[in-house]
Formats: C-alpha cells, structure tokens, sequence
C-alpha cells in the first residue's frame, strides 16, 4: 500500500483504533491492513467467540509487534458498546447486518447497532473519527449529476423503504444517522461506498451480472461495467480514508481499476469456474419485465415480494460508469491488486469451493 | 394504526415501511394515545403475558404471536383474564388457516374420515442453517430463544402442536417426548440446544399422535396426516397441497394402479388450484394470518366465537409444559423453566 507520511494521518501509532467486525470479510483485511502502517494498538470487536481463520493468522504474524485486543460483544448491547469505545480514537465501523430479506433484522443490526456505537463514541469523548461501512446500494442511481457516472455527487435513495430490498434500506438508514449525529454531535465521520466486493471467502456471482433465481441464469448485465473492488484493495482504502488528515465528514466510493463489463466477468467465471447455461435478457426487456414485477407485486398486495422493480433495475442493471478519482486524490488509494490478477485470485477460490480465506 | 417498539428506531422503521399513523417506544403511550382496539403482539415470548394482560386491562382485544405464552398456567390465566373483561384473545396459529388447512379441517367436519381422527402425524421441520434465525442463534449465548423453558423448541413447535390439540378430546393427554441435540449441533460446537424431538401423545379413549420436530432431516416437512376408521389426509404445508386416502383397498393388481393414479391426479388438481388461487391474487405466502387476522377481527366486531378455540390454546400450551418438562430431564437442555408452571 503506498501511503503518504504518517504526519498527515489523524492519530497516532499507539492510539487505540477499534474495528467492529474485525472478523468479517473486510475486517480482517482492515487489521491486516491498519497492523501493516504500523498501528499498534487495536480493539477488535467480533460477535462469534471463535474467530475465522484468516483473522487469527493475522493475529500470529503481528504478536510481537502490536497490542491487538479481541473483544466479543454484540453491537445492540449498550454496555457492549460502552466496553467497545473506550478510549477509541478511531473507529472503524464494519459490523453489518446483512438480512438479505428480514428488514427488521437488516435495520437493528446495521442502524440500532450503529447508534448504540455512536453513542459509545459520543459519551467517550476521545474519537477523532468515525469511519462507516457503507455500500453502493444507497444511490438511487437516477438523476445523477453527471448522468451516467456514478461519483459521491450522486444522489442517495430518497425513498429506500420502496426499493424492496432490506440491506439497501438499512444502509441508508445507517448512513443518514451517522451524518446526523455528526451535526448534532460534531462528531467527524467518514463514509465508505464500496461497489461490489469480491475476493476469496465471498463466493457466488453477484446480482448485478445476472440472477439464477428461476432455475435457469438470467444474466441482466450485458455490457455494463461492473463496479468491483478487490476486497485487499477496499479494505487499504477503507484504513486510507480513515486515518488520512483532512477528509472529514466526506464520502468515499470504492472502485478498482480497469473494471470489466458482467459480459466479460460471466466469459471469465464461466472458463476458470464452471461451466453452466445462461440466457441473456437485454436491457430494455429486463427493465419492462422489473416494471411489470413491481407492477403485479402491489396490485396483488405482496403476492410476490417487491424485490424487482423499477428503482432495484435502475440501481443494479442500468448502464453506468464509476468513478474513483476522489479516493486517488484525496487520500492518495491506489489499487494494490490489478482487477486481472483480482479475478484471478477470486476465480480460482470460488473453484475450490470458496474457501474462507 | 399505530406501532410500539421498546427501541424508537424499531418503531419508526416500521412507520416509514408502512401506512402507519404514529408510532410509540412503549406500550402506555400507544394504549391512551393511539386508543387501538386490537393489539397485536409480536415481542419475544417472555413478554406476551404481561403485554397481554396490559392491553386487556386497557379494554383491547388481543391477537398474541406464536408460543402463545411461556406456559400453560399463564395461558389459562390470560384468558379468564379476557373472559372476565369480555375481550376476545387468539393465538398466533395461522398455518392452520392456510388455503389447505381449511379445506382438511372441512373434510374432517363433514365425515370424510369416517369419524374423529384415529392416529395424527404433525411434522413440522426446521433448516437451521437458514441465515438470520441460525446465525443470531449461534452466535449470541443470550439470545432470547435460548432463554425459552423450550429452549429452541420453544418458540417453533406450537404451530406443529396445535395442529394435533385441534383434534385431542382429553384435556390431559399423556405424552411421552425424546430430544436430543443433532450430530449437526454438536459437530459446531452447540451443545446446549436440542433440535431434534419426537413426541408421542395418546389419550384413554381417543385419538393418538406423532409429533416430530428435525432441523436435519430432509426435506424440511411440514406435514399434517390424520388418519380416520375409512380414509386419510395429508396436508403439505410447503406445497399447500392436500390428499386425500383411501381407506378401501382395490382387488388384487388393481390396488397398484388404481390408487397411484389417482394420488396422481389429486397432484394435478392441487397445482391447479394453487396457480387459479395465484391469478385470483388469494395465494399470499402468509394466507392463513391474513385469514386468522380477518376472522379475529370479525369476531371482535360481531361478538362471534374466535377462531382458535381457547381450550385448543390451553391444550397446546399443556402439551408443550409436558414435552419441556421431560427435557428439564435432560443434562443437555438449557430452558429456563417458566415459574408460574413450576410452582404449579
């Protein structure tokens, strides 16, 4: 990872930095990455008492050379939280409930954890920043400045609760509540949009390419760009945006570089992967067909679930560029895995069965 | 319509998702604010009873989520309670008002088994390794389930159960219950939850029945047979499907061409039934609460009789008492015993 001097980061070797999630797909990455700038001093909040193996070989590589202490806890605990923040000087908040149907559970464990964890901070009174986990899926991908280029500029979903998708309406929720707390509460923040984060330990093939729900995959993409970032890659801008000086209460989209198209990307995982039938549904036909999804799934009240409709089309398959310019300028990212040697990586993992590594 | 949570955040998640006027984070407020005349109460089992007794002290009718209480002695409680206010209470039991339980329940009313049930077979699974529930399960030692008398068990059965007290006649019937922790369970470590049960429940003069919960087995059955002195039934929840047995044999080859064709042709007619069901916008996933909600409220405006008979909710609350208290027994089970039970 390059970095610039460690005079232009927030805090200090020896400041304790907390990360919620510390065991996940990304968290792991971010220790790794946070103990290899030379912090020294980490809290690592995890729910499940035993650890995922790539975490615990992180943990043996820097045993001597940085206090690392591993707390389990769960985030809806108030006195969870209260252990959790003390003394924290940066937080980086990953814990995420990812309720892939529940919203219920989808919003207590991305929006109550997260305002139980601001509180923490809040009444802690030693954070200098808190770094939130976010995702692409809280842009309504319509109405963007720069038309087709989704950059930090373009809007978030103004309506998520209709988008019929849980995890979108709980990340929105979540990121609205830490911009609030941060007027109210002065309380610097960051906010990471990742696009879609791929890498060994996150096997399948993600919406965006194409769906196997019907017994047959309907691959929706087409020649769209697919928005990935390398999950080492994500997680060097995630420790990049959150101890780089001077980026406060700013927005961060995450995105590699040479992006290929769900085209390209179904080709390649088709060839390394496995082989398997696709139909390809063109763009204007998956949209009409989300339309009338959406259609029928309130004129039968609920009959079907509302999780296709116009709003989760415009967001996972209309034709659009990403942008990771202000990542590169702000706090100086670049991606240490190329995409081609990401995939590579990532094909090979989903061959031998996704490995959690 | 208003909505309470003991977390305002919950509460107003709910407000923004739906049509609801106000939203509460407790339940004093929504009682003399929102004035409702039903409460639905969809909190962990631990709360029903004191919830439910608040709202019917409040003058509501209460509609009270599946495990209806902890145990027997509160239900019994919580309805004289209402009886004694002229309020009407029903469990949350809807898979037995689903498309097909209805129909069954029609079938049996009007003779088709020759008379009442003979023998029952309720099976009634559970995937485990389904995300949200499994995961909060196993990684959360004070997750509220696991505080259950039931444990785990506790909080999935009832709808099994009640399939079978619907067709009890005794008020006590005997019950004899194994449970164990799967291989699965204990392969991950977890050895405080047991997740396999069969149960058997007989009485003097009446019917019998098997009772099997599994979060192994394949497939994942919910099922309920009732067999009378002619035919039989079987009703696959999953499917929504509903067959019909022969009791009278056919002669000699006959029997085994006769009989599978005509399982054959039932199948056909079910999938038809469904998909005309589909296109009539009547096959929600949760057709049967939206049918138990219906007729609750209905009952409540017209003073009708509810439609889950209060002895088949004390029925099944007994039946429970008596399948967790032969697991206390059990050097692996980790319920907390319900006090009011215990001391009774």
């Amino acid at each position: 990872m390059k970095t610039r001097e460690a005079d232009s980061w927030i805090v200090r070797p020896d400041d304790l930095i907390l990360v919620t999630g510390a065991t996940g797909f990304i968290g792991r990455r971010v220790v790794k990455a946070l103990l290899e700038l030379g912090f020294r001093n980490l809290r690592c909040l995890t729910r499940l008492a035993c650890s995922a193996k790539g975490f615990e070989e992180v943990l043996r590589a820097h045993a001597g050379s940085a206090r690392v202490e591993v707390v389990t806890g769960n985030l809806l605990s108030v006195d969870d939280c209260a252990v959790a923040a003390k003394s924290a000087a940066l937080v980086f908040h990953l814990a995420a409930g990812r309720g892939e149907k529940s919203f219920p559970d989808a919003f207590a464990n991305s929006v109550v954890t997260t305002r139980n964890l601001l509180d923490a901070c809040v009444a802690e009174r030693t954070m200098r920043r808190f770094v939130n986990m976010s995702s692409f899926a809280v842009y309504k991908n319509s109405g963007n400045p720069k038309w087709r280029l989704l950059d930090e500029s373009a809007p978030i979903e103004d309506h998520p609760e209709l988008r019929g998708n849980a995890y979108c309406f709980a990340k929105t929720e979540q990121d609205k509540l830490v911009m609030e707390y941060g007027r109210r509460f002065a309380i610097p923040y960051v906010i990471i949009r990742p696009g879609w984060v791929y890498g060994p330990g996150n096997p399948g093939i993600h919406g965006r390419v194409g769906i196997g729900t019907f017994g047959v995959f309907l691959h929706l993409g087409g020649g769209n760009t697919l928005p990935l970032t390398y999950v080492d890659n994500c997680a060097e801008a995630v420790v990049l945006a959150g101890v780089t000086r001077g980026v406060d209460d700013e927005v961060f989209n995450v995105v590699d570089d040479n992006l290929p198209s769900s085209r390209r990307f179904l080709r390649l995982y088709k060839r390394s992967v496995r082989r398997f039938h696709s139909i390809y549904v063109p763009h204007a036909l998956s949209y009409y067909l989300c339309c009338l999804w959406g259609w029928y799934s309130k004129w039968s009240r609920g009959q079907l679930p509302p999780v296709y409709n116009r709003k989760a089309w415009r967001v996972s398959w209309k034709r659009t560029r990403y942008s990771n310019a202000k990542l590169k300028s702000r706090v100086g990212w670049q991606p240490s895995v190329p995409t081609s040697e990401g995939l590579r990586l990532y094909f090979e993992s989903c061959r031998i069965g996704g490995s959690n590594t | 319509m208003g909505v309470c949570d003991r977390e305002p955040l919950m509460a107003r998640q709910l407000y923004q998702r739906f049509p609801v006027r106000q939203y509460f984070d407790n339940l004093d407020d929504l009682l003399s604010r929102a004035r409702p005349d039903v409460v639905h109460i969809t909190t962990p089992p631990q709360s029903h009873f004191r919830l439910a007794k608040a709202c019917l002290e409040a003058g509501c009718h209460v509609y009270v989520e599946k495990p209806f209480t902890l145990c027997e002695h509160d239900a019994r409680e919580l309805l004289a309670f209402a009886d004694a206010r002229g309020l009407k209470v029903t469990a949350g039991h809807d898979d037995q008002f689903r498309h097909s339980a209805r129909r069954m329940r029609e079938l049996i009313q009007s003779g088709f088994l020759g008379g009442a049930p003979v023998h029952m077979e309720s099976y009634f699974c559970y995937e485990m390794g389904r995300a949200a529930y499994g995961s909060a399960l196993f990684s959360d030692k004070n997750y509220w389930v696991r505080k259950l008398p039931g444990g785990l068990l506790h909080n999935i059965i009832s709808h099994g159960i009640a399939r079978i007290a619907e067709y009890l006649t005794a008020d006590t019937p005997d019950v004899i219950a194994l449970g164990f922790t799967s291989p699965f369970l204990r392969s991950i470590g977890e050895t405080e939850l047991i997740d396999e049960l069969r149960v058997i429940i007989s009485e003097e003069q009446g019917p019998t029945a098997y009772f099997t919960f599994s979060s192994q087995m394949h497939p994942s059955l919910h099922q309920f047979r009732a067999y009378g002195s002619k035919n039989g039934l079987v009703l696959d929840q999953d499917q929504e499907t509903l067959i019909k047995l022969r009791g009278q044999r056919y002669v000699s080859y006959v029997e085994k061409v006769v009989p599978p064709v005509s399982l054959a042709k039932q199948d056909i007619s079910n999938a038809i039934t469904n998909v005309r069901r589909f296109l009539k916008r009547d096959f929600h996933m949760k057709s049967g609460m939206k049918y138990l909600i219906e007729s609750f409220y209905e009952s409540t405006i017209r003073d009708t009789p509810v439609p889950i008979p209060y002895r088949e909710i004390i029925l099944t609350a007994h039946i429970m008492d008596r399948i967790f208290s032969q697991m206390r027994k059990s050097p692996e089970f980790n319920g907390v015993p319900c006090l009011a039970a215990e001391t009774t």
